[in-house]
């Protein structure tokens, strides 16, 4: 028989222990004969069987061998690893062995339990026994190692799920940098009027956690800021922001809002989805967090033409500063929380619903303005000339569930529409048709909702839309729609006269998305959005370590699952940070620097990214903080310079070697 | 005497040996033919295990894995996958019969996945007799990435 | 109610000619909705794909030969599916196993075609007759190759765009050559209509003739000629480069081989025909074109380019007997009046053949001209 090298020069003392089980191991296997059969064994100094290995007189048997016999490594022939391997590995610490000295050979689930009594069931428990026993001959200690986690955490994006995020952190006393790219926090939920299905409003629900974000002493709040680079790994990320110049100091602003009063210079008002006008100095809305405006440099007409400075003139507080420079500050975290949201889609080369050129078709953000009271018309519904429309037809899937666009669905888009039929019913009086593919009201009440709308005389047509078209025939002196599309219930053309359209637009991922994935190295899926760590079990990690995903980059959601992955992720950043430290896993790769011959076969392997190539020795490098232990790596290596710990391919072929003598 | 077929099995972790514990939990009969070994993914299994266990006189070989997909490690069993086709190719060269080395994936409660394999893979072994490994000479074999 | 016909091997037939994609259909309606029949008639395309994906085809019904292939459902189709493929695998079932009726005018240009290599059922000997005041280089080898169509060939009333087309290229001092009684007609709606074996042997004879002459470079007046040798030949091993007139000409101005001399004082709605603008693409060239005419005021109908409204001449229905209150082409022409437009300039011979017909039912004696793109740039040369 071939011999194994690098069998450690140590005087190997192995102590193997069978189990009966009571007779569940017993009444299968000859387990007296089996621990006869590793007395005899290489190496082996003591064999003993015990009616209960786990049990505490089980245990001290152990831990009586190794004190008094100097055993140094042992072998439990018991049950499966899976359950008492930990147990066992306790018992060797508890002794002043290293837990990893350990090796179980499962004689119960995968021996006596599957097979019928017999000399062939006894036979391959020996084989087991002997495998275990060769193995166990080439374990030698693992330190296990911690890293510490620096006690930070950075949220970037303010939108509900930023918001949540940061506040859940913040309430355990833990440091949250919250970093916001638009001037104010709140998000896309700041712009709704009300919300489904509850409809709730909106500001009512969400200004008080913005304002509890604001007062918060442990939340370090950055808004019209930008993540720009992120170096490092879990546990101690470095992060540069761009801070850029609102041209008004934060510290002295007091809120005011005199200049914006004062600013002679309006623009369309991208909160209010272009609908309305604001300043060039401005808030996005009145509730902004913080109150603090921003000087919009393209717009300012002091810096296109080098006059104007009303704000600066009637600022009492001297806040105004034209000079200020964007600023770039850097900021050490253990763990990032990305919260970036969602765009909407935007509809124009859908040509045939004329978007852009047909005045009274609108998009739902926009939709969601006209409702609110704080919008362009104070929550009066109106069209282009100023009318109230009398009828409305809300467009459903319009960029989703299609292959030429987004081939997802975008989950919230049913239920806003019905909440829509709701408002304008509420509103007007007006006839409402929904045109919809399929009802897809499943969430909490989310059907019930349906169902109340169907009973406010809402006119449901089956089909998706085919063609908007301005109303021609000549009885009509006020501009009307025809929509046209099958009602495939009925199987019939449908023409539909309204007023007013709102075009049910699709969730996208942000437009600068892929610019933000390289920066945190993370993944997109196929539709664009951030990829979690496993689509089910684990929807908010990612593949990079210690970086989290909420809310709409993950992908279309509702308000309140976003919310409930927000929470969940800052508990995943919270386990981290509050421990303060880490262990690495003790089952993790090694790479011999001798051997390694610098192809770089195993970090393109590793699905973790755990595999550096250090280029001033020129060798590959495993960083055990992110290595899991699958030895991927190892099995690929073509120069047989990877190991893994505990897993070694020396221990395994000693097994193989063992179980089949 | 008749022959009875040694095979060596390699399970990974997480899936897998999951399932033969459960085939064993729910007291299903299997061929007591084949020795587990753990690894913890199937994308872990270097070729040269396989070569070994023949080369120690195994008749056969059983990997089991995690159904596509489901891999512990995201996508482990997807190299395994590819490693168990090239490393077929090379067996058959070396003179050892097709199903002498079975693929098969078992999920974590597919109990009945592994007793199926395990006693597929006996009788197949069984059929062909034992494994002559002296055709050729096998060496440890380098790995197939 | 009338019973559907289950044929199990009809049923797989259209199923496979659907592809994956058909089982993919979520019945939404779309390609109804978008389908220009619906606008004249009902027509339930989507419950034709439903009952493609159960194998429910009923196979007598009318519904079967409407499709003019225009390609709009298909554009638009969430799911993608190829419902263009479907209707032409359910018409080559009942081509090809007589499961029910050809419609009788199909049928005739069908058997012309085979025949007498044109659906007129002209001789094959008078191709080339058109030319014959011109002395065009007949079949002696030529890089480039004019290709007409069968219906310029032949139909006196379109015979001018063939003309108009020699006439320009001859002012320009292109070297090309036309073959005459050695072409067929290129098979394109043939195709769609449902005979894949004749479409075959007609692509055959084609392909043999371009061969033997040496050409590398076709020149078509048809936008059905272009698709078929340019996606449909191609893929039967056909090694030439296809161009449409449109494209040429547009490089020949853009070249300035031509130069225009006189102003053409016209309004002129430029009618995108399916397969050039839907199935391939082009819809800037004639555009351009006009553009470059001294002259020519463009003005745009409501349905252009990708959205553009069928003629109703694709798919085999140009052969086919369409009532007269359900002609697409009477739409369309009414659209170009709408935009205040002198002339209906179009580049495909079927689209010019159905608004010939369709002026014949207007009151006014002639309310609008209609001509091709390069009798436009004929006038604005002489
Ligand atoms: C028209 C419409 C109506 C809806 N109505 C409802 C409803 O009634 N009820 C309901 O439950 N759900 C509704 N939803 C869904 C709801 O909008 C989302 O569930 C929710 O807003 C998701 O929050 P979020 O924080 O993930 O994303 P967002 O609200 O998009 O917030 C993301 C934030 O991140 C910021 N950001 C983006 N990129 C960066 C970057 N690179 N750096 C820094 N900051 C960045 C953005 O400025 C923004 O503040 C509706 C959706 C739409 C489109
Ligand atoms: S006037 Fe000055 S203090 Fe008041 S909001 Fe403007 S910058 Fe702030
Ligand atoms: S063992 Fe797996 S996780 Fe660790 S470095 Fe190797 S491939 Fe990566
Ligand atoms: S448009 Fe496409 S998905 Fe919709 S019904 Fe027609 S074939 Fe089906
Ligand atoms: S191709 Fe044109 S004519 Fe045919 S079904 Fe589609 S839309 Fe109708
Ligand atoms: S963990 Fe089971 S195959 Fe990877």
């Amino acid at each position: 028989m071939s011999s194994l090298k690098g069998k450690p020069d140590e005087d190997i003392k192995i102590g193997v222990y069978v189990c009966h089980c009571g007779h569940n191991i017993a009444s299968t296997v000859n387990v007296e004969e089996v621990a006869q059969h590793a007395k005899g064994l290489e190496n082996v100094s003591v064999a003993r069987d015990y009616l209960y290995m786990c049990s505490s007189k089980g245990q001290n048997l152990i831990r009586q061998d190794i004190m008094q016999l100097g055993i140094n490594r042992v072998v439990v022939a018991a049950c499966s690893p899976r359950l008492y391997e930990q147990t066992f590995q306790n018992v060797l610490r508890e002794s002043g062995l290293n837990p990893y000295l350990l090796q179980i050979a499962n004689i119960r689930e995968q021996c006596a339990w599957c097979h019928e009594h017999g000399p062939l069931a006894t036979e391959k428990a020996n084989r087991l026994v002997s495998g275990a026993i060769k193995r166990v001959i080439h374990h030698s200690s693992i330190e296990e190692q911690t890293v510490p986690i620096f006690p930070a955490t950075l949220v970037i994006g303010g939108g509900i799920a930023g918001i949540q995020a940061a506040l859940e952190i913040a309430n355990s006393q833990q440091i949250v940098y919250l970093v916001e790219r638009e001037p104010s926090i709140g998000g896309h939920m700041a712009q709704f009027d009300k919300t489904f299905p509850t409809l709730d409003c909106s500001a009512c629900i969400l200004t008080p956690k913005m304002n509890e974000v604001a007062r918060s002493p442990y939340i370090r709040l950055m808004t019209y800021s930008e993540v720009v680079d992120v170096s490092g790994y879990v546990g101690n990320f470095t992060v540069k922001v761009r801070r850029k110049a609102r041209y008004i100091d934060e510290d002295k602003c007091v809120g005011c809002g005199i200049c914006i009063e004062k600013c002679p210079w309006s623009t369309d008002s991208e909160f209010d989805a272009d609908l309305g006008l604001r300043k060039a100095v401005y808030t996005p809305f009145p509730q902004a967090i913080p109150n603090i405006p921003v000087i919009d440099r393209e717009r300012c007409v002091y810096f296109l033409k080098g006059k104007c400075k009303a704000c600066e003139k009637f600022c009492e507080a001297q806040a105004v500063n034209f000079q200020q420079e964007d600023l770039y500050i850097d900021l050490q975290v253990g763990a990032i929380i990305v919260a970036t949201g969602y765009d909407v889609f935007d509809p124009t080369p859908i040509s045939q619903y004329g978007y852009g050129n047909l005045p009274n078709v609108f998009t739902s953000l926009e939709f969601e303005r006209l409702c609110s009271p704080s919008g362009p018309t104070a929550g009066q519904l109106k069209l282009a000339d100023g009318r109230e429309p009398k009828s409305l037809a809300v467009v459903h899937c319009v960029g989703s569930r299609d292959q030429n666009f987004n081939a997802y669905c975008s989950r919230v888009c049913c239920m806003h529409s019905l909440k829509y039929s709701h408002l304008f019913k509420e509103k007007t009086g007006g006839e409402v048709y929904q045109i919809y593919i399929d009802m897809r009201c499943a969430g909490k009440a989310y059907e019930e909702f349906y169902e109340r709308v169907q009973g406010e005389h809402v006119n449901f047509i089956r089909g998706k839309l085919a063609s908007i078209t301005p109303d021609m025939s000549d009885s009509v002196d006020e501009e009307k729609l025809v929509l046209t599309c099958e009602d495939t219930l009925l199987g019939n053309i449908i023409n539909v006269t309204v007023d007013m359209v709102v075009l049910g637009v699709a969730l996208k991922p942000r437009s600068d998305s892929e610019k933000v994935a390289q920066i945190l190295r993370l993944g997109r899926s196929r539709d664009g959005f951030f990829m979690e760590r496993h689509p089910k079990l684990d929807p908010v990690a990612t593949m990079s370590e210690g970086i989290f995903i909420v809310g709409c980059c993950q992908g279309p959601k509702d308000i309140p699952d976003t919310v409930a992955q927000a929470s969940a992720a800052a508990a995943r950043a919270l386990a981290m940070v509050v421990r303060g430290k880490m262990d690495t896993g003790a089952i993790t790769a090694s790479i011999d620097e001798n051997i390694c011959s610098a192809c770089k076969v195993c970090s393109a392997l590793c699905p973790y990214g755990a595999i550096f190539f250090d280029e001033t020795s020129n060798v590959s490098r495993v960083n055990r903080i992110l290595c899991k232990g699958c030895n991927v790596c190892g099995a690929a290596c073509p120069s047989g310079a990877i190991s893994t710990r505990n897993f070694s391919e020396t221990q395994i072929l000693a097994e193989i070697e063992g179980v089949l003598v | 005497m008749s022959f009875e077929p040694k095979i060596v099995a390699f399970l990974c972790n997480w899936c897998s040996y999951a399932g033969a514990d459960l085939a064993g939990v729910s007291r299903a009969k299997c061929a007591p033919n084949v020795m587990s070994i753990r690894l913890m993914c199937s994308g872990g299994l270097e070729p040269a295990f396989v070569l070994k266990a023949f080369k120690e006189g195994a008749d056969g070989v059983l990997v089991c894995g995690c159904n596509l997909g489901d891999c512990h490690y995201i996508d482990g069993n997807y190299k395994t996958l590819m490693r168990m086709t090239l490393l077929k190719k090379l067996t058959r060269q070396l003179g050892i019969e097709e199903p002498r080395i079975r693929l098969q994936w078992v999920c974590a409660s597919c109990a009945e996945d592994f007793v199926s394999a395990v006693n597929k893979i006996t009788e197949d072994v069984r059929a062909l007799g034992p494994y002559r490994q002296n055709k050729v000479e096998v060496g440890s074999g380098s790995a197939i990435s | 109610m009338v019973a559907l016909t289950l044929f199990k091997e009809a049923a797989d037939m259209i199923r496979e000619a659907g592809g994956e994609k058909l089982d993919n259909c979520y019945q939404c309606g779309l390609c109804t909705g978008s389908c220009p029949w619906n606008q004249v008639r009902s027509f339930m395309v989507r419950r034709l794909i439903h009952q493609a994906q159960l194998g429910v085809i009923d196979f007598e019904s009318d519904d079967l030969w409407l499709c003019t292939t225009c390609r709009n459902c298909v554009q638009r189709c969430p799911r993608g599916v190829e419902i263009i493929d479907i209707m032409r695998a359910a018409r080559r079932v009942i081509t090809e196993t007589g499961t029910s009726k050809i419609p009788d005018s199909l049928r005739l240009a069908i058997t012309n075609i085979a025949g007498a290599g044109n659906p007129l059922g002209q001789p094959p000997e008078e191709r080339g007759d058109w030319a014959t005041s011109l002395k065009l280089k007949h079949h002696v080898n030529s890089y480039t190759l004019y290709f007409s169509c069968c219906i310029p060939a032949y139909e006196p009333k379109v015979k001018r765009v063939a003309m108009a087309t020699a006439q320009i290229l001859k002012v320009a001092g292109v070297d090309f050559n036309i073959l005459a009684d050695k072409e067929n007609c290129c098979g394109e709606s043939v195709r769609k209509a449902g005979d894949e074996n004749l479409f075959r042997s007609l692509a055959n004879k084609n392909l043999e003739a371009f061969s033997e002459a040496g050409v590398k470079q076709i020149l078509v007046s048809s936008p059905h000629c272009y698709h078929s040798f340019k996606n449909e030949y191609s893929k039967l091993g056909a090694e030439f480069e296809v161009l449409h007139m449109v494209q040429y000409l547009a490089q020949l101005i853009s070249d300035e081989k031509l130069t225009f001399k006189k102003e053409v004082k016209k309004k002129v709605a430029y009618h995108d025909s399916c397969y050039l603008a839907r199935h391939n693409a082009i819809y800037d060239e004639p555009r351009q074109i006009l553009k470059s005419i001294p002259g020519i005021e463009i003005v745009e109908m409501s349905d252009i380019k990708d959205n553009t409204l069928c003629c109703g001449g694709g798919g085999g229905r140009i052969w086919m007997d369409t009532k007269k209150d359900e002609r697409f082409s009477d739409l369309r022409i009414q659209q170009a009046l709408d935009a205040g437009a002198d002339v209906l300039a179009v580049s495909c011979p079927y689209c010019m053949l159905n608004f010939e017909d369709s002026l014949l039912g207007f009151s006014d004696t002639k309310p609008i001209e209609i001509k091709d793109v390069v009798e436009l740039i004929c006038e604005g040369l002489s």
